[in-house]
Formats: structure tokens, sequence, C-alpha cells
């Protein structure tokens, strides 16, 4: 044991005096804390985004619609039954002016796998152009065109079998708005009211002009919001489908775009659900009160009830018909109660479902706090393996090595007594760094005080590496190399980068090959995911076999360097 | 006190030593002397117990060394050949690292690092960092550290190469107070003048193996001798060899050079001399250094 301390101080000393060391070991936390905090600043900034809305789209243009279907057959007929006279056209462009003309309100262009589409006019009432849309609507997902061009090519590869074209103007709900708390909206102005906070909304008039801001790196996505997406909203049967255009070159972007995007727009369907729910609900009650049921004025139940008591007072003496009326009474006052208890029932769902995002620890997280742990797990290893391999070598360059194995000293002190020092110190260095980045950042740790124990586990375990890579060195710069060279493709391997799951069977099995792994999973559980001692019990007990089974295998390693 | 054994050793097919066999005596300083390459580390790593030799053994005491056997290992000091210790610590940290791996308490530790400053002339800069330290300075540090366990025997892998002459010498007087003390010495070499100067016995080791054994003087005669130069006029040779004859030396002609060798010149120069009389043109005595007699001897074996 007296060895031990022996070396154990002198190796104390020697990082102590050895700058370059003292640098990486001192400094390191803060610059990549520094770092950190610098990254993550500004984080939580709304993402920025681009907002097409077709309803808003210039005047006078022409609404392109396009359907994936097979019941084109069906379609074409329902067309030709509905319309008054059917006009046929041999191009796009006479079907267009005949749109701008005024020959015809709408336009079907069906698309036959390597022919040229067939054009078909006709002049359609509005009413019809409504039915029309609802057919094929029911029979297919249709989607906006802000030109032929591209509903004959759409962007995402699916093929179109069905092209409709009408003037923008005569398009059915067109700019239609919604009431939301006693506010009307329409649909820039719903996406605006759920995103706020989330993301930043910059309004396009065009797709190509939003697409070009995309290219340009001024906004991380765009929505295209399709026509009469209100009343999508609103219609009982409808689905809108809402193209979001996302700049893929950069997936954590990307990923944070898709996120926020899918976040704003549940809850606008959620709203709209609501006071879906709550129209049905007033109107339920309106059946019972009288007034306004959906546009059509009706006497309510109770009024009827009503005034089937007054006829049934004036049957006094014609108990026979007296009975019939008290029948009808019956029926009015159990539909009363029903509808009343239908409304009472469906107002307790139309509250507002709240989602309430949080993390298992306990409170939302940010990427800042994601990003932490990976952080401190990395700069373990990194300073670890270095500071292992570092120790041993110098011993090796100032020629001590050989000294040592002369004296009472075996293998296992030499190398074990490097292995405690340093776990105490990149313990120490990291610690500092859970501590800046807690105190300083106000990153969030839901359990610091088991974190500090994965670290100094994972300090153990890393360094345990250093001490074999030291075997193969000589010289320090060939240790510092070589950590370089290990420490590397191990990062890769532990998921930090690219997610485990993502990977091959077979990497998956060989990241369990590295304390790392263990190191980074135990670390964010209980720092983010609210995990306690007998959770992470067992990867700490791994991390600290990996260490002990380096410690066996640095121990060996030396005492047959010693023996050459 | 340490005998070697037809020791030989192989580095994986290369034959670094054959059948050594040497005997060191307690309290000689041995030299061992040889050219680059002539296996003088390779004995040493064995005789520290670092390595086992391929046949052959060593006795110690008269005990047989294994390699890694602890009791030995406390029993010998090594100096390795390049200075060793840690540049970051101070000669006095050096010094008391080494004592406490060597199993020494606080209190017995203190007082045997003083005593080794004071030993190696090192005492006013104990508290500098060794990598400021010249090589002489890194040699007696090294050396101390050798001895901080007081072993019996040292062993010393050519502890003053790349010295200059003045830290050399001072190496050498701390390697004489060493013999003075009781202490066993095998010191490395290719430094004839430095062996021939503080070496008891010398063994000279030419490409693994034993050629020579003695005290300088042993091998100075056997290797060579001192010899006499003379130029005479012509026709001289007659007088020279009658001369040479009734003293009971030798000659021999070397170009226009004759030789004249054997026991005691300097006494019979004024015989030669007079003997010689007229015909002695210029007479040149030369003391024959160890580093005469060992390069002739290199000459003659070939190398
Ligand atoms: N570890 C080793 N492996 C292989 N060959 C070695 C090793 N050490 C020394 N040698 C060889 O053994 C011979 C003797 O080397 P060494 O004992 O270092 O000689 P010296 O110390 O007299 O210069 C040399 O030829 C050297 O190349
Ligand atoms: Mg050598």
């Amino acid at each position: 044991m007296r060895g031990w301390t022996a070396l154990f101080i002198k190796d104390g000393k020697l990082i102590l005096r050895n700058r370059l060391l003292l640098v990486v070991l001192v400094i390191y936390p803060f610059l990549i804390m520094g770092i950190m905090g610098a990254a993550f600043y500004d984080a939580g900034r709304p993402v920025p985004l681009g907002l097409v809305d077709l309803d808003r789209a210039e005047e006078g243009g022409i609404a392109w619609l396009g359907a994936t279907t097979d019941e084109v057959p069906a379609l074409e007929r329902r067309f030709r039954y509905r319309a008054v006279r059917v006009e046929e056209f041999g191009s796009c462009e006479e079907a267009e002016e005949a749109l701008s003309t005024g020959r015809a309100s709408m336009v079907l262009a069906i698309m036959t796998d390597g022919e040229s589409p067939r054009w078909l006019g006709a002049d359609l009432t509005a009413d019809q152009v409504e039915l029309t849309l609802e057919d094929v609507r029911e029979a297919s997902s249709m989607r906006d065109y802000s030109s032929f061009q591209e509903a004959l090519e759409p962007r995402g590869g699916e093929r179109n079998d069905l092209v409709l074209a009408l003037r923008e103007k005569e398009y059915p709900h067109i700019g239609e708005s919604i009431w939301l708390d006693k506010e009307s909206y329409d649909a820039s102005g719903l996406i605006m009211r759920f995103s706020s906070g989330v993301a930043e909304v910059t309004e396009y008039e065009s797709e190509e002009e939003a697409r070009e801001a995309l290219a340009r790196g001024g906004i991380d996505a765009v929505i295209v919001l399709p026509r009469a997406f209100v009343y999508r909203l609103k219609a009982l049967n409808e689905t809108a489908i809402v193209p979001v255009i996302i700049d893929q070159s950069n997936l954590v972007k990307a990923e944070f775009a898709e996120t926020s995007i899918r976040g704003f727009l549940s809850r606008v369907k959620d709203g709209v659900a609501e006071e879906k729910m709550r129209a049905v609900v007033a109107g339920l009650y309106v059946l019972v009160t009288g007034g306004d049921f959906f546009g059509t004025e009706v006497v309510g139940l109770g009024q009827i009830r009503e005034n089937l008591e007054t006829i049934k007072g004036a049957l006094a003496d014609r108990p026979e018909l007296a009975e019939l009326v008290e029948g009808g009474i019956d029926l009015a006052t159990t539909v009363i109660e029903d509808i009343e208890e239908a409304a009472d029932y469906l107002k307790g769902t139309a509250l507002p479902v709240e989602l309430d995002i949080s993390s298992t620890a306990g409170r939302t997280l940010s990427a800042k706090d994601a990003a932490v742990p990976a952080l401190i797990a990395l700069s373990i290893l990194w300073t670890g393996v270095l500071c292992g391999a570092i120790l041993m070598v110098v011993e090796d360059e100032e020629g001590m090595r050989e000294r040592i194995a002369l004296t009472e000293t075996g293998p296992l002190a030499l190398v074990g007594s490097k292995l405690l020092l340093a776990t105490v110190v990149v313990f120490a260095q990291s610690a500092v760094m859970l501590v800046l980045a807690v105190a300083a950042f106000g990153v969030f740790a839901s359990n610091a005080l088991l974190a500090l124990l994965v670290i100094a586990a994972a300090s153990f375990s890393c360094i345990g590496i250093g001490l074999v890579i030291a075997a193969f060195a000589r010289q320090v710069a060939a240790a510092v190399i070589m950590s370089v060279l290990v420490s590397f493709p191990l990062i890769f391997m532990t998921g930090a980068v690219y997610p485990l799951s993502q990977m091959p069977s077979f990497m998956q099995w060989l990241a369990h090959a590295v304390p790392l792994t263990y190191a980074i999973d135990a670390l964010s559980g209980v720092m983010l995911r609210g995990e306690g001692l007998a959770d992470v019990a067992g990867r700490v007990g791994i991390l600290l076999a990996f260490g002990v089974g380096l410690l066996a295998a640095g121990s060996m390693l030396a005492r047959r360097r010693d023996a050459g | 006190m340490i005998s070697l054994l037809g020791v030989d050793k192989e580095y994986d097919g290369l034959r670094a030593l054959s059948g050594v066999s040497l005997s060191i005596e307690e309290g000689e300083i041995f030299g061992l002397i040889g050219p680059n390459g002539a296996g003088k580390t390779t004995l040493i790593r064995i005789l520290s117990g670092r390595m086992d030799p391929t046949r052959g053994e060593i006795l110690f005491q008269g005990e047989k060394v294994e390699a890694r056997h602890p009791g030995y290992r406390s029993r010998i000091g090594l100096v390795p050949q390049d200075p060793a210790c840690y540049g970051r610590l101070t000669a006095r940290e050096n010094l008391g690292l080494m004592a406490r791996l060597y199993g020494m308490g606080r209190e017995e530790a203190v007082p045997r690092v003083e005593e080794l400053l004071s030993w190696s002339g090192l005492m006013e800069h104990a508290d500098r960092q060794a990598r400021h330290f010249s090589r002489g300075m890194l040699q007696r540090l090294s050396l101390a550290m050798g001895m901080v366990h007081s072993p019996p025997v040292i062993f010393m892998d050519e502890p003053t190469s790349g010295l200059d002459p003045e830290a050399r010498s001072s190496l050498w007087e701390l390697i004489s107070r060493l013999s003075g003390e009781g202490k066993t010495v095998l010191v490395t070499t290719h430094n004839m003048e430095e062996a021939d100067h503080i070496c008891s016995r010398i063994a000279i080791l030419v490409k693994g193996r034993v050629r020579e054994v003695g005290s300088p003087r042993e091998i100075k005669g056997l290797l060579g001798a001192d010899r006499l130069e003379l130029r005479l006029e012509n026709g001289a040779e007659g007088a020279l060899s009658s001369v040479c004859g009734r003293l009971g030396l030798a000659w021999r002609r070397e170009g226009d050079l004759y030789v004249v060798t054997g026991e005691n010149i300097p006494g019979k120069l004024p015989e030669v001399a007079s003997g010689l009389a007229g015909s002695l043109r210029d007479l040149h005595y030369r003391e024959v250094t160890l580093e005469d007699a060992f390069l002739r001897f290199m000459r003659e074996v070939g190398e």
C-alpha cells in the first residue's frame, strides 16, 4: 500500500506540473460548457417557418387540384350527368382559356398512363361545383397545386389520375373562417394563433417564393395551407392534407421543425374539434329550447310539449283523444330528458383535452438538457483515455518503468494507482462540468448526486481503456494519437452521434461492448429520465466491471512489457 | 559474490551472449568493457533479474538467482543506461519516491534521502525539477536513486557516456567512494581510460563472449606492452640485436621504425641508449594505455 500511495502522490505532482495535462484537465470543463452555453444560448427560439395560404393567393388565378383515385370513370360519369353541356378541349391552354373567359366554370383533366390527358369542361352552378368537389374528395385524397404542370408531376412522386381546375374565386368555401373563443380566424390566422411561441411564421405569396426562402436558409420549413382549409377542418367528413416542405439537409433542424409543426397542427385540430363539439352540444340544446339549428329555425321540443299540454287541456271532454295526446307528451318528456342528458354528456367530453407534455423527469426538457449527459460522457471518454494513457507512457518515456520493476511494486500497483488517481481527476473534472451546466446554464439534472456516481464509474472504465492503449505506445505523442484513433470510433459506436436503434443488430451488439454506451445511457437516465439508484445500479456495475477488467488487462500487459 | 556460469542469451534467434562465465568478488569495482552491441546491457538486465538467461545460471552469494525473485531485486541497485528519473519531480522527490517504493516508512526514508542528496552533491539542487538538471547531475541523481535501499551490489550501465570530463571525474569519484564503503560495483563502459582508472578488475566482452578477464594491469600486459620506438642509423641493427638480447627485450621492425618491447623498459633505458651509442637518431618511449591494448586486441580478433 505504501507503494500505491507513493505512486499516487507522484502522479498527482506530475499532472500538476505538466502544463499540457493541466490545461486539458482543468480548462476543459469550462471550455466544453462554454461552447455548450454559447450553442444553446438562443435555445428554445421559435422555429422559423414559411406559410403559404392558398386561400389568400392572388385573385383571378386558377385553382388546380389533383386526385389519386381508381374511380375515374364513375367520377367522369357523374360530372357529365351533372353538367348540362360538357365541352372537350384539345389542350391545357384551351381549357385555361375556357375557364378565364367564363365559358367553363370547371375543367376535369383525366390522366391516363402514357397518353396525353383528356380535357372536359362544363359551366356548372356553384352548388354543382361543390357537389363535384365533394364527389372527388369522397373518392380520393385530393391535393392543391398552383399549376397544371405541378399537378402533372407532383413532387412526392405520386401520380394523379384526375386533375380539376376552377377559377379561384368560384372555389367553394374559400377564405372561410372559424370562431374560436369568440374570435374569427381564417386559415393563416389559425396557424398564427396556434404557432405563437413555437414558431416564427412568415407568410409568402406563393409556394415558389416560400421554397426560395427555404433554399436560402431563411426558414426551416414551409407549410402550404390548401384551399378551403378551414371549411375542411370544420366539415365532418373531411381530412385536410397540409403539405409541409422541410429542409432535410440538416437532420437535426428538420427534426426540430417537424416536431414543432406536428405539435401546433395537432393543437389546431384539437381547437377545431373542441369548437365542433360545442356546436353539436349547442345544437342539441336548441332542439329542446328552439332557435337556430345549424341555419334552420326550429320550434323546440319544450314548446311542442307545452302545446300538447294545452291541447290536452282543451280535450278534457274527449278522454280517448286526451289519452293519445298524453302519449305524445310522455314521448316529448322522455326525448327532452334524453337530449339534455346526451348534451350534458357531450359537454363533458367537449372540455379541452389539454396535452400536458412533460418528461419522465417531471419537467419539459430542452435541447440543452438533452445534450449535456452525452457531452459529459464524451468528455469523460476523451480525457479519461488520454489521462490514463499519458500517465502510463510518461513513466516509460522517462525510463522509470525499469526502475520501478526492480522495486517491490508490482504491476497492479503501478497501473492501479494511476487508474485511481485519474479517476479522481476525471471525476472532479466532470463534476465541475455538471455543476457548471446546472448552475450556470440552468441545465436540468433530476438526480445530480446519482449522476456523480455514474460519472465516477464512467471515468473508472474509460481510463481503463487508456491504460490498455498505453501498453502499445512508447512515447506520449504515440499515446495521444492512439487515444484519438480509439476514442473516435467508440464515440460513434455508442449512439451519441447516431441513434443505436437505427443501427444493424451487430452494431448494437458491438455498442454494448463499449463502456461509454452504458455511461451515456445511465447518465441521461439519472439526469433526464428520473431513474433512481436501483434503475442504474446494473449499468454502474457494468461500468465498474469494465474498469476492473481493463485494469487487469493493463496490469498484465505492463507485466509482459517489463519482462521483455 | 556473484558468479555467472555459462550464461547464454538469445533474442529471437539473435545471440547476444554466449557462454559468459564470470565471478565478481565482494567489494570490487568490476568493469565490463566492450564495443556497442557487445551485450553489456543484456548482461546487466540478466544480472538485475529483469530477465532470465536462455541458458546458464547466476549465483548470488552462492544462491541461484531467478528473474523477478523479489528478495534478490532488493539486494541489488541499478543505474540504467540512460539516466532515469521523473523530470517533473525534484531530486528530493525522486529519491523519496524510490525510498517509498522500496518499502521504507517516512521516518526511515527522509534521513536516507538527505544522506543521498549530500552524498551525491545534489543538496543545493534538491528542490529543483530534474528536467532542468545537466546530464552530469542527472547521472549522479540516477546513481543515488539506485542506491536508495542501500544494496550491497550496484550495476551501472555506461554511467559516464555523454558526460563532459569534469562531470565524468566527479562520477568516478562517487563510484570509487562506493567501493570504499564496501559495495560491489559492476560497471559497463566502452571508455578504456575510465576502466583503467577505477576498476579493480575488467572483463572484455566482444560479440557476447568474454575474451579476457583480469586487473587493468594484467590486461595491459596481456594485450600489449610498453614500447620503445627507435630510429637508427643504417647498419645499427646488429647493435640493437645484441643490446636487446642482453637485456631480455624483443625487437621488430615496423617500416623505418624499430620497436622494442618487454618488461621494465624505463629501467633499462640508459643501457639501451649507451649500447646503441652513436647510431641512435631518435628515441620515443610510449607507455601502453588500456585503450591501445584494447584496440590492438580488437584488431587481432578481427573487429
Ligand atoms: N530486446 C532486444 N531484442 C532483440 N535484440 C536485442 C534486444 N536488446 C538487445 N538486442 C541485441 O543484442 C545485442 C546486444 O545488445 P546490448 O546488450 O544492448 O549491447 P551493449 O549494451 O553492449 O551495447 C545487440 O546486437 C542488440 O541489437
Ligand atoms: Mg548498452
